[in-house]
């Protein structure tokens, strides 16, 4: 009897046990086959399949990419949003600092009273200091507000019907503005003013103005529903209506995550206008002024320059940008500006060191480039970075060492560790850059730590060359920033990190400081044309010695007994310095505390308070460069008569800021959020600022809805940075495998029986004694 | 002489794997189907639950990784389903589920949910333009929908807008419904729109 009889034998035995097969069937088959497939069901999650590659195109679904937004009783095909935003920005510059107003209008283009939410980039230095909201022919000047008390405010005023604004700070350079209760066809505008310094390097003064926001990467696993039950967060709405969830990494992520228009701007008919007038007043002869992603017209009048757009209007798709130069022999060395509120003397001092030129060849160095290829470097900026890279390259010498690595939702580095540039090399590298593509998310955190990691000394292999230098080619497009610039502070060490912003819209913010606590520099490429002289100007600093170990000695201020040993360690040195509990009384206050290194062509910018006595005497700024000691004395004006000293709007705002960002970046060395605030808030307050902890909010004390009535709440959307390719994501994976399981299931049965009956015949060939 | 009997035992055991292979097969396809129609009774017990708890997720069964997120109703073919977190193929096994990548459902945005044509979403096959559709929120609300679009879309070669603009929801299923093969490009694409009117209409619980 073989294994087939015996299960037959069984069966039957089963079956004749149970009072025949139909019992049988109902007792122990079923139940068998219900408690097996009721196991394997809970256990077993068999997914349907179907390959879906992810490579974007432009629209995804005709009338479905275009069809948001979509009014009521509007022809379809003709698409506009609720609310129209539109902008307006004026910049008065005078000197180093710039007095910029910014009015955002807001059209209510439904028949239904809404409340419009709009995030929007400013200058990361802004020092936003007003706000009002204009209805018609009222004004309402905003006022300044703990957040918190501020948003109760708000919500109070919205729920009562009455028209308000609030303004809050999301990142040094990211703001929302919700207004609520626009009435029906009504536009309400709401006016702010801020306060920012002008960058001026290599002999080039400039200003930035971010129009719109590249949408950011949010590392971190979604906060509400998690893994445990205790850890399922009540759902809540979304406040702010971003595209983004709360992560555990980026708490905030649906107020830095503004949505979109379906399309790309249009420069002719912009989705968001925006109107630029610039009044520039140097007082010193200017070679040119320049605004290089956009047309400018230019009227020069007793020396003072007005600016306008050459169209008049432009699509707010990428950062305004004007760069301006003296004429040979007049750009500045040194100056200071001073200004008096309140009975306190506030100073701005720029100086600008000398070019030292160096004996003989730079020292050979290692050369980390770092290059994003996250998804949001899709289009053109993907290309820009790929340039910067080839052009990096090519400035290697035999001597130097190099890597490169790229990351997106993971990293990968071209070599195991640096290799010497040899011609062999360069080539596979130059191989490996041109096959980036930008694709997936921005996991930067891992990929900082791979560049910043160092071969250990004892390793013993090769030796340390002298100069460790990463370059970190990104658009900066993610929200944790906090914790990236904690980790650079950590972990630099004797590297140094140097930021390529890329893109129409790069977060400069996080340029700016990456490179700041990395002890770098930082730099921005907005036009592929620009990639060369960027990267050369940006390789001449690599190469030339930085001026290190700077110190101001303020009038009536002793030089301090021994700055080398002050400047031990970057992170000693900071939790010293800015140590919160240590209050020594200073007559002079100066931010930033901690000074940093300053790089070919890049000035000193300090800001001051006096107290209430104006300034007299000299300032005093040493520095080594290239193992040179240099000094430089600043006379600093007469003060026989306050008045008659020039006054420049602005500064105490400029001072304000700067200490606000210094006390801020304590949370970056791991002081705790209470203490911070506690130190941050009188200061906003005080000078009527713009903060992490203090918001604008402006009331009507008018109820304008009928009682009863609540405005919904609609997005206002950004327009796409210009270049940048859409981010999409793939379609679900909609079919199972049963169909197909159950035909080839009844093929194999089908199969199994012809098998059968072609046994059957055989049998009869059976030798009769083989039983 | 021993040929025939190797030849019988040959076919025997063909027969036989024959056998296993279709039951595996027939019991893989049944197990799909089964678990598309029981896994319905606990996630309604947990949406129930969820209800009560003011909008809190709660899972079907301890060790599910999805819960239900709203309810699905489609009145002019009696059609009820419960809407699942997230799309890939754990949730969608149990009941149609929406794309943590598209926006929230009720809120800005296109959200998309996505089902099994074969299972859950067998009855887009069947539904008109301009249907009507209600969905449940967690709080307990109830949003009307208007049928605006139906579509087929090639998923190899197009992709869904991320980021953008006024609220949309997109429900989405394998096309064509009696394919056998199951990782075709194409999908069956409803767009519907919030209700012409009222944005939001509650209804009693």
């Amino acid at each position: 009897m073989n294994q087939y009889d015996r299960i037959y034998f069984q069966l039957t035995r089963d079956t004749g046990r149970l009072g025949g097969l139909p019992l049988w069937f109902v007792f122990r088959a079923l139940p068998t086959v219900v408690a097996v497939a009721l196991l394997l069901m809970l256990l077993w999650p068999a997914p349907g399949r179907a390959m879906v590659t992810a490579e974007g195109d432009e629209v995804a679904l005709d009338g479905i990419a275009s069809g948001q937004m979509l009014l009521q009783g509007e022809v379809p095909g003709h698409y506009t949003p609720a609310i129209l935003q539109a902008s307006k920005v004026h910049f008065d510059i005078s000197g180093m600092i710039a007095t910029v107003a910014v009015e955002q209008s807001f059209r209510n283009g439904t028949g239904r009273a809404l409340e419009g939410i709009y995030a929007f980039p400013l200058p990361d230095t802004a020092a936003v200091r007003f706000m009002e909201m204009v209805i018609g022919e009222r004004r309402i000047v905003g006022k300044i507000r703990e957040k918190t008390e501020a948003k109760k405010l708000y919500s109070q005023a919205k729920a009562a019907g009455k028209k308000a604004s609030l303004v809050e700070q999301q990142r040094p350079n990211l703001f929302t503005n919700r207004v609520a209760n626009i009435g029906a066809g009504e536009t309400i505008t709401v006016r702010l003013e801020y306060v920012q310094q002008v960058a001026f390097a290599n002999g080039e003064f400039s200003l930035r103005f971010p129009t719109t926001v590249t949408p950011r990467y949010m590392p971190g696993a979604p906060l509400s529903p998690g893994g445990t039950e205790e850890a399922l967060a009540p759902l809540v709405v979304n406040p702010y209506l971003g595209w983004a969830v709360p992560t555990d990494q980026v708490s905030d992520a649906d107020a830095i995550s503004p949505l979109q228009f379906p399309r790309e701007g249009d420069e002719r008919a912009p989705l968001n206008p925006l109107e630029v007038s610039v009044r520039l007043d140097m007082g010193m002869p200017l070679a040119r002024v320049e605004a290089p992603y956009h047309d400018i017209a230019l009227a020069r009048r007793a020396g003072v320059y007005d600016i306008r757009l050459a169209n008049g209007v432009t699509e707010m798709d990428r950062d305004f940008v004007l760069t301006w130069q003296p004429v040979s022999g007049a750009a500045p060395t040194a100056a200071l500006f001073t200004e008096e509120v309140g009975g306190q003397y506030y100073g701005l001092l720029m100086v600008v060191p000398p070019v030292s030129e160096l004996a003989g060849p730079p020292p050979a160095r290692e050369l980390i480039l770092v290059v994003d290829t996250s998804g949001s470097m899709g289009g053109v900026a993907i290309e820009q970075a790929r340039d910067a890279v080839a052009r990096a390259l090519q400035q290697l010498r035999p001597e130097d060492r190099f890597n490169i690595i790229e990351f997106n939702s993971n990293h990968r580095a071209l070599y195991r560790r640096p290799v010497a540039a040899t011609h062999r090399h360069l080539q596979q590298a130059q191989e490996f850059v041109h096959r980036l593509r930008a694709d997936g998310g921005t996991e930067m955190l891992p990929a900082l730590r791979a560049a910043l990691e160092t071969p250990r000394a004892t390793d013993g292999l090769e030796e340390q060359l002298p100069l460790r230098q990463v370059i970190f080619i990104t658009d900066g497009a993610v929200g944790n920033e906090q914790a990236l610039f904690a980790e650079i502070s950590a972990r630099i060490g004797n590297s140094r990190l140097f930021t390529v912003g890329i893109g129409s819209a790069p977060n400069s913010w996080f340029m700016r400081e990456a490179a700041r606590f990395g002890r770098g520099s930082h730099t921005h490429i907005g036009a592929l044309e620009e990639v060369a002289g960027k990267m050369g100007l940006l390789f001449s600093q690599l190469s030339q010695p930085a001026a290190v170990d700077l110190d101001v000695i303020w009038p009536g201020q002793e030089a301090r007994g021994d700055p080398a040993g002050d400047r031990a360690g970057p992170g000693q040195q900071a939790a010293g310095r800015n140590d919160p509990t240590r209050a020594v009384p200073r007559a002079v206050e100066a931010w930033p505390e901690r000074l940093p290194d300053l790089y070919l062509g890049q000035p000193l910018l300090v800001a001051a308070r006096f107290g209430a006595q104006a300034p007299v005497g000299e300032v005093i700024v040493t520095a080594e460069i290239g193992g040179q000691p240099w000094r430089q004395a600043i006379a600093l004006s007469t003060g026989v008569d306050p008045q008659s000293a020039p006054r420049h709007k602005g500064v105490a705002s400029v001072w304000a800021r700067q200490k606000i960002a210094g006390l801020l970046d304590l949370k970056v060395l791991g002081h705790s959020e209470e203490v911070v605030r506690a130190q941050v808030l009188p200061i906003a307050l005080q000078h009527q600022l713009l903060s992490p902890y203090t918001s604008f909010i402006a009331i009507q004390e008018i109820v304008s809805l009928p009682p009863g009535e609540r405005a919904a709440s609609v997005p206002v959307p950004n327009t796409r940075p210009l270049g940048q390719a859409p981010q999409t994501f793939a379609y679900p994976r909609t079919a199972t495998t049963g169909p197909a399981k159950a035909w080839f299931g009844l093929l194999l049965l089908f199969a199994a029986t012809l098998v059968r009956a072609m046994r059957q015949p055989e049998l009869d060939h059976v030798p009769p004694g083989r039983e | 002489m021993s040929r025939p009997v190797a030849n019988r035992d040959w076919h025997r055991l063909l027969a036989l794997l024959l056998v296993l292979a279709a039951c595996q097969q027939l019991s893989a396809a049944g197990l799909i189907k089964a678990k598309a129609w029981l896994a319905p009774v606990l996630i309604e017990r947990a949406w129930a639950q969820s209800l009560s708890l003011g909008g809190r997720p709660v899972k079907p069964w301890p060790w599910a990784d999805t819960w239900p997120v709203a309810k699905l109703r489609v009145p002019a073919l009696g059609v009820e389903r419960l809407v699942l977190a997230g799309d890939t193929g754990n949730a969608l096994a149990f009941g149609p589920g929406h794309s943590s990548a598209s926006a929230s459902l009720g809120s800005a945005g296109l959200a998309v949910i996505g089902g099994h044509r074969d299972t859950h979403f067998a009855f887009l096959r069947a539904l008109p333009s301009g249907a009507r559709l209600q969905l449940q929120l967690p709080d307990g609300t109830w949003r009307a929908y208007r049928v605006e679009s139906i579509e087929v879309v090639d998923a190899s070669t197009h992709d869904l807008p991320r980021l953008t603009g006024a609220e949309r929801l997109l429900l989405v299923t394998c096309y064509p419904f009696d394919a056998l093969r199951a990782n075709g490009p194409l999908r069956y694409v409803v767009g519907a729109v919030p209700q012409a009117g009222a944005g939001t209409a509650t209804f009693a619980r």
